[in-house]
């Protein structure tokens, strides 16, 4: 059994995002899965990008796995404009009639497949956090699997009839595949046929960049993050001199960031960013669902808090129970002694 | 003269209950009876910034929302923070339905009610969090929409301008009326109901349709109108390890480094 | 029988209960070891409606009644017991003038006391003491258009930053209740009391030396003070104490299972042993039953009963209930050990305010006293 069987045009599309010309990370984690599922359903693995002057973003999407991008370049298409964006993958998904379409569960995104997915009057599945394949009475169908209720259940959720099915992804979730420039793709050049009715009602007319403090989260291979127990020491410095020792990046948990500790964009959790560092440590958060569904893509999770009971440690491979105040000098000084 | 305003609200289980949801072993579907309900959170923002607008621009506030008949709660408290008028879409044929099918019902009574200049909605929903309904019903108004919406001007005339947060920074769109816009938390402070505007409750319309009243295609919502549909729930397992420290806090510090090398995370 | 509370009733619960936890908790342990108050929540309680419930709308009241004000003041104790007793205090003057006063004085004094903008206090209490209200001293002696007021008011919550203070005077051998503002030549606020409980409301003495006010300054008619004063006290004051008790005991309850839930000794939660179990058991009990007998009477005043009609039932319900905050505080300490002293965490607050409800609005002894003579009639 093909993916041909399933669909029309026999091709698996991912939605890429850029800023200023540069690819979202998620887009690029999305073509790896993408690459995996037209393999296995053996479809053809696509990226659409829209924008201004982004040929080398074009180019990055096929370095890191897209046999074909639709390039829609048009000096008003360099910001996101709602209308434009929704109305030109509208007509392309229905020229082209995608099996698949992998869109990034970022802010744009989360606005943009909805509209998108109404106008083609199909199923929408967000912020996924794994794809995968079975077989129904023989036939292979894509199975979306999604969290809900804070994380405590997934449901696996398909879309059986209507084509294209369209799914989102949040980033920071799937793995990013690996960069290679000798990949060739080819970049089918889109003349994006632009009306006056796609900016009469609606038109963005700034995009206003601000820089997040400290270092970026999501590539991050060390996160330490500080939760409400590290109110008993009254500030981050312990956590940020261990995130110093080891090289890690600080953030925190919702009570933490209202605290003030942390900035919004350093929050983890379902309402935050989500992360898949190499290790994760807990400080002094108990473990509530809408906070652990931000870190349990990481490899390794250490937890420390002062509570036996807490629900963290029913998501953490190592444990420390103990008083924060106690432990944590105690692991900075054995982080630096044995190097 | 003013806006005629709606705000699409839904019931959600109290996520300080989530832990309590359970499954149901023979059906495999969630158990939520005896978990509290309340407002969706952003809906309650949602409700605000109507309520605002109407206090800068003048206007009518409509709240709807599609669900159980216990929903009908979450509209009057709408109604107990300021909302005019409470439309409550009950029907078994809505059951099931997702995002796209939620939306059509809306839609339905949209159409029922008559045109709106401004609608806002909550960005996304405690429970399912798929932040789509709001964007979906626009498209089947055919009316412009922001996402994420942090503030609202109005700048006359018909005309809206919105600052829509980024992941790293802002987007500033105008718009023209009619429009929808999706709020966020951080868009503004809900209010609380006072004690006069809980006693003006009993005075104000509330109106229970059926999917008939409505004139939805019963192929268009509910189970029956969604692409999508679960097909098992499943708890979350965790495969992490467990490993509790024991010993004095040197002790456990010791082996944890320790465990740490050994698995390569540091 | 139908036990449940109105939808309007649930809502305001709810509300309350959200204003409670985000407005007031923050700041509850802070203000009460510092022994502040709340003045800017007192006008925040004014715009939500909360203070003149038992007014008319068209004074400035929001006429939701008895029961709502027992359930506000309830949830608001239940977080910060000095409010919820400032709602106690602050609306017996506001009731005294809606019930017995002029239509000039309502005009005058209760909207701005609705909103939160103006504070009152209402003072009965002598060195000759509360409960024996006939033996008080306080004089007041007609001269043409005034009454010249000699006497020494003690233990009167509210009155230092008080706007408005209703008083208890002797008019000749009968009693009168006046109204004297804040300013007033002859009329002083004199020492605070270092009270034990309930500090972030200041409890002082005041004079009156030699005080002129006004004839129309006398609420009701004059010699027909002690009923005005009497009926206030009781329908307004021991409910009131009544409903902060409801509060203190729910906030010792609370706290206590939540603590019990968390705390872990001999390897798992104390909930799970028998001994704190019993404890929270006879805790909920109590709460329970103190919650019913407070709901019901003030369900009975708002069905048009009158203070006479329900006097066993008002004694009842504020000597139940302060009995069991005292108890249910007592025993929150008790489960929570060390922690439960601690001046860190609220029970040790919470049992010091259920200690200040004994004496107010009338001491136990004097619930017994209404009660006993009562039913032995």
């Amino acid at each position: 059994m093909t993916g041909r069987e399933m669909g029309s045009s026999g091709e698996i599309w991912v939605i890429a995002e850029q800023r200023g010309g540069k690819v979202a990370e998620v887009s690029l984690e999305l073509l790896g899965k993408g690459r995996k599922l037209s393999r296995e359903l053996d479809l053809t693995l696509s990226s659409v990008l829209l924008g201004d002057g982004v040929e080398r973003a074009a180019d990055e999407l096929v370095f890191h796995g897209a046999e074909k991008v639709y390039l829609f370049e048009e000096e008003r298409l360099g910001y996101y404009q709602g209308d434009a964006y929704a109305r030109l993958l509208t007509d392309i998904a229905r020229e082209h009639g995608p099996e698949i379409i992998l869109i990034g569960a970022t802010e744009i995104g989360r606005e943009l497949a909805p509209r998108v997915a109404a106008r083609l009057g199909t199923g929408l599945t967000a912020h996924c956090i794994d794809l995968h394949i079975d077989e129904v009475d023989g036939t292979p169908r894509l199975v979306h699997m999604v969290p809900g209720w804070g994380g405590n259940l997934v449901m696996h959720v398909v879309c059986s009839e209507k084509r294209p099915q369209i799914v989102t992804v949040k980033p920071g979730i799937l793995p990013k595949p690996e960069r290679n420039e000798d990949n060739k793709g080819e970049i089918v050049r889109v003349k994006p046929r632009l009306r006056a009715d796609d900016f009469s009602r609606m038109e963005t007319v700034e995009v206003v960049e601000e820089t997040a403090e400290g270092i970026p989260l999501e590539p991050a291979e060390i996160v330490v993050c500080a939760g409400w127990g590290m109110n008993a020491l009254g500030d981050l410095s312990k956590a940020k001199e261990l995130a110093g020792v080891i090289g890690g990046v600080v953030a925190g948990t919702r009570p933490a960031t209202d605290r003030g500790w942390v900035g919004e964009d350093q929050m983890i959790g379902q309402s935050g960013r989500s992360v898949r560092p190499r290790l994760f440590i807990s400080l002094g958060a108990s473990g509530a669902m809408h906070y652990t569904t931000g870190f349990t893509g990481s490899q390794v999770i250490l937890a420390v808090d002062k509570n036996p009971q807490a629900p963290i440690f029913q998501v953490a491979d190592i444990g420390i129970v103990g008083d924060l105040g106690e432990v944590l000098p105690c692991l900075i000084e054995e982080l630096k002694k044995t190097g | 003269m003013g806006l005629d305003i709606l705000v699409c609200i839904k019931q959600v289980p109290d996520p300080d209950h989530f832990s309590e949801v359970r499954l149901d072993a023979r059906t495999g579907r969630i158990v939520r009876e005896g978990i509290p309900a309340i407002i969706n959170p952003l809906d309650r923002n949602a409700l605000e910034e109507a309520l605002r607008a109407k206090a800068k621009v003048s206007g009518k506030v409509t709240a709807i929302s599609m669900g159980p008949p216990q929903a009908r709660k979450a509209l009057e408290e709408a109604l107990a923070v300021g909302a005019d008028r409470g439309v409550l879409l009950c029907d078994t044929a809505f059951a099931g339905a997702d995002t796209l099918a939620t939306a059509t019902a809306l839609f339905c009574a949209v159409r029922k009610l008559g045109r709106f200049d401004l609608i806002f909605c909550g960005n996304e929903t405690v429970d399912s969090g798929t932040a789509q309904v709001g964007p979906q019903l626009s498209e089947l108004l055919d009316i412009a929409q922001v996402s994420g919406v942090r503030e609202v001007s109005y700048t006359g005339d018909n005309t809206l301008e919105v600052k829509r947060v980024l992941e790293h920074g802002y987007m500033r769109v105008r718009l023209k009326l009619p429009a929808l816009l999706c709020v966020t938390k951080d868009t503004n402070q809900p209010r609380l109901p006072t004690v006069q505007s809980i006693m003006e409750v009993a005075g104000k319309e509330m109106i229970t349709w059926t999917a008939t009243d409505i004139g939805a295609p019963r192929e268009h919502v509910g189970l029956k109108g969604s692409p999508t549909c679960a097909v098992g729930v499943y708890e979350s397992k965790s495969g992490r390890r467990r490993e509790i420290m024991q010993g004095s806090t040197e002790e456990k510090v010791r082996r944890a480094v320790t465990r740490l090398r050994e698995l390569g995370a540091i | 029988m139908d036990f449940s509370l109105s939808r309007e009733h649930e809502m305001l619960r709810d509300m309350v209960k959200e204003f409670a936890d985000k407005e007031l908790a923050p700041r509850a342990l802070e203000l009460d070891n510092k022994r502040e108050f709340f003045w800017e929540q007192v006008r925040r309680s004014g715009e939500l409606g909360l203070i003149g419930v038992i007014n008319s709308k068209e004074y400035g009241g929001t006429a939701m009644g008895h029961l709502a004000r027992m359930i506000l003041i309830e949830e608001i104790s239940r977080v910060y017991p000095p409010m919820g007793f400032f709602h106690q205090t602050g609306n017996l003057f506001m009731y005294a003038v809606e019930t017995f006063g002029s239509d000039k004085q309502k005009k005058k004094y209760l909207p701005a006391l609705c909103k939160g903008e103006k504070v009152s206090a209402f003072a009965l209490t002598e060195a000759s003491g509360g409960s024996d209200a006939a033996g008080l001293q306080t004089e007041a002696t007609g001269d043409g258009d005034y009454y010249v007021v000699n006497g020494r008011k003690m233990w009167i919550t509210g009155v230092e930053p008080a706007d408005f203070v209703g008083f208890v005077s002797k008019t000749g051998d009968k009693f009168s209740v006046f109204i004297v503002e804040k300013g007033t030549p002859g009329f002083e606020v004199t020492r605070r009391e270092e009270t034990i409980g309930l500090r972030s409301l200041p409890v002082n003495e005041f004079a009156l030396t030699n005080c002129r006010l006004p004839k129309e300054n006398l609420i009701g008619e004059e010699g027909r003070g002690l009923v005005c004063a009497l009926t206030t006290i009781a329908t307004i004051g021991r409910t009131g104490a009544a409903g902060v008790a409801l509060g203190v005991a729910r906030g010792c309850y609370e706290a206590a299972l939540k603590f019990a839930r968390e705390r872990v000794l001999y390897g798992k939660p104390i909930a799970g042993l028998q001994a704190i179990q019993f404890m929270l058991a006879d805790m909920n009990v109590e709460i329970e039953a103190a919650k019913w007998l407070c709901y019901n009477t003030a369900w009975q005043l708002d069905q048009g009963k009158t203070s006479r009609d329900l006097a066993v039932d008002i004694a009842r319900c504020k000597l139940y209930a302060v009995d069991v905050a005292n108890r249910c505080a007592y025993r929150a300490v008790d489960i929570m050990g060390a922690y439960g002293l601690s001046p860190e965490y609220r029970v040790i607050g919470l049992l010091r305010d259920a200690l200040e409800l004994g004496v107010a609005a009338g001491s136990q002894e004097i619930m017994r006293v209404t009660i006993g003579a009562t039913i032995t009639r």
